[in-house]
């Protein structure tokens, strides 16, 4: 099937591939929701393709206006103004000739112009232009087949609330839908995108985010857990650590494409951990990528340096990159999507997430944050990535309690970091609770974070310390 | 009107008649008329006399047509007529996909063995 690009920024992903062409799409959405910028960011993309672009506005907005409040975009182009995006106002002719007469209109336009695409903004403005319902849904049918026949794909740009989408007759007869519409969440006033129709065509059902930034319009898709059973190749392969007795207990590492947690209390070294695991990555020539929400770059530099690792080397070859996100601008719906990129492009076999933690402060609820994690699980599995996810247990003395939000269903394997107190001085140690698929050492062992790097030290001997 | 102009612009109306037929199984009656209009008015740029072509929701008629070319009998209609249909069965295939638009050329092909063949060159 023949499609539209819209060359908007994941949006053909989520279509399949773009708009099927010749159909007719209803932009709907409430006053400053983004329809405008929505269909203008298409028509000018294509305008740089070859294609021409009819933009007949009604009474919403004037050309003069439109062309404004456009031009700071990048999207936006004065020299396609005229030649391939042609603005026309069938407000004028409806409200002087009749509504009757806006189909010729529209005719004698297409013929003068023969564009590709036709955009009328807006047409909930025609619609109380008609007697009644009857005679508009005749209209609106009439235009669907004249813009089909002329091989057309045609944006009708509604100021339309989501009750309506249900009742109104040009829904009916739409091809497509594309409802936009914005929400305040925690910290951030956030946009949505939903696709309610689109014929011809599979696309991603569901609210995509999306924002109006320099460029124009950003989508990003919703992350979604699979709906089917997860099939991948399971991988034999062991990614080791590089810390001798942890190897060890994990009988040669962690298998390859697994998920770890490691959980652990404020200072027990997750992230050096975490960080280590990276770096042997490195020296064996494997690409990794540190996700911090914790510590900026700089800080996990120094640290890593102190500890005598060559941090440095890594970064400047870029087999390790360190990414740090304020968890005060984390957007989950965003930096999902970013992250799963980041892991395509640079084809990355070691990943970290230093905390989740701070994904679940940044989600409105928790059932959206176990679906993130188990969505970009899945993501990672299929790519055969070995990730860590690092979570923070806040009780600094408590037995085994891995986390808050029952993490340990999305991963294969679990290492727990714990303080133990013994005569007065505050020990630390490490379990691993369930290495998925592997047999390993069901031993607590001490460990220590030494100038040298991290030591695994022997068998904890006093199980009271437990208690 | 003579035979021989009967005969002629007879010809074509099967053809477009089935042609109609055939695409309203796919189109339905209101948009096979909608893109009569459409090649009726891109032929029109190059022979004005297509215009003459009457349809409407019922079909379509060559009536009018073959009283001009009583009147003027170097009237080039198998030109204008083998453009028509080949830009309609083109816009078909771009709307219906080729699959669709191929079944309907078949048919016309089976009727009028050679004539959309020389006029595509083959």
């Amino acid at each position: 099937m023949e499609r539209l690009i819209t060359g908007i920024k994941n949006l053909d992903y989520i279509l399949g591939g773009g708009i099927p062409a010749y159909s007719l799409n209803i932009v709907s959405g409430s006053p400053g929701s983004g329809k405008t910028i929505f269909v203008q960011h298409i028509i000018f993309n294509n305008a740089r393709n070859g294609l021409k672009s009819l933009y007949l506005t009604t009474i919403s907005e004037s050309q003069l206006k439109m062309v404004r409040h456009l031009q700071d975009f990048e999207f936006f182009s004065d020299d396609l103004l005229g030649d391939r995006v042609i603005y026309g106002d069938l407000g004028e002719v409806l409200r002087k000739q009749g509504a009757s007469r806006g189909l010729d209109y529209l005719t004698q336009m297409i013929k003068e112009h023969l564009p590709n695409i036709v955009v009328i903004d807006s047409v909930k403005v025609i619609r109380d232009l008609f007697p009644d319902e009857k005679t508009f849904r005749a209209f609106v049918f009439e235009l669907a087949a004249v813009l089909s026949i002329w091989e057309i794909t045609a944006f009708l740009v509604g100021e339309y609330e989501e009750q309506e989408l249900t009742r109104l007759s040009e829904f009916a007869i739409a091809d497509g839908i594309f409802h936009l519409y914005g929400q305040e969440e925690k910290r951030f006033q956030k946009r949505y995108m939903r696709i309610l129709k689109m014929r011809g065509t599979s696309f991603q059902y569901g609210e995509h985010l999306f924002q109006i930034g320099p460029v124009g319009i950003e989508v990003y898709p919703r992350m979604r857990p699979e709906g089917e059973e997860l099939r991948y190749d399971v991988k034999l392969g062991r990614k080791e650590f590089g810390i001798c007795g942890l190897d060890e207990m994990l009988c040669g590492g962690l298998l390859e494409g697994t998920i770890t947690l490691i959980s652990g209390a404020t200072g027990t070294g997750k992230t050096m951990f975490a960080l280590k695991f990276l770096l042997e990555g490195a020296e064996k020539g494997e690409k990794g990528i540190f996700l911090s929400f914790e510590e900026p770059a700089v800080q996990l530099q120094n640290t890593a340096r102190c500890l005598g690792w060559e941090i440095d080397r890594y970064l400047a070859e870029g087999q390790l990159e360190i990414k740090f996100i304020s968890p005060i601008e984390l957007d989950v719906d965003k930096h999902a999507f970013e992250i799963l990129d980041m892991i395509r492009e640079k084809k990355v076999e070691r990943f970290v997430i230093d905390s989740i933690s701070s994904f679940e402060s940044s989600v409105t609820d928790i059932q959206k944050y176990r679906d993130y994690l188990w969505a970009i699980g899945q993501h990672l599995r299929k790519r055969h990535v070995t990730t860590i996810f690092t979570v923070l247990n806040e009780d600094l003395f408590s037995p085994l309690i891995v986390s808050r939000a029952q993490l340990s269903l999305i991963t294969d394997n679990i290492i727990i970091l714990r303080y133990v107190e013994d005569n007065s001085s505050i020990r630390k140690v490490l379990g691993i609770l369930k290495a998925r698929g592997s047999d390993h050492d069901k031993s607590l062992r001490e460990y220590e974070i030494a100038p040298e790097g991290i030591n695994i030290l022997g068998r904890l001997d006093k199980a009271d310390m437990l208690k | 009107m003579s035979e021989i102009i009967e005969k002629r612009i007879g010809h074509y109306e099967t053809l477009l008649r089935e042609m109609w037929t055939a695409s309203s199984k796919y189109l339905g009656t209101f948009s096979v008329n909608l893109l009569v209009e459409r090649v009726v008015w891109e032929v029109s740029l190059e022979y004005k006399e297509i215009e003459l072509l009457q349809y409407d929701q019922n079909g379509i008629s060559c009536a009018k047509m073959a009283a001009r070319l009583e009147e003027n009998p170097d009237l080039p209609v198998e030109d204008m007529f083998m453009k028509f249909i080949t830009r309609y069965v083109e816009i078909l295939a771009r709307l219906l996909g080729h699959e669709r638009a191929e079944e309907i050329r078949k048919k016309l092909d089976e009727e009028f063995a050679g004539d959309l063949s020389a006029s595509r060159g083959e």
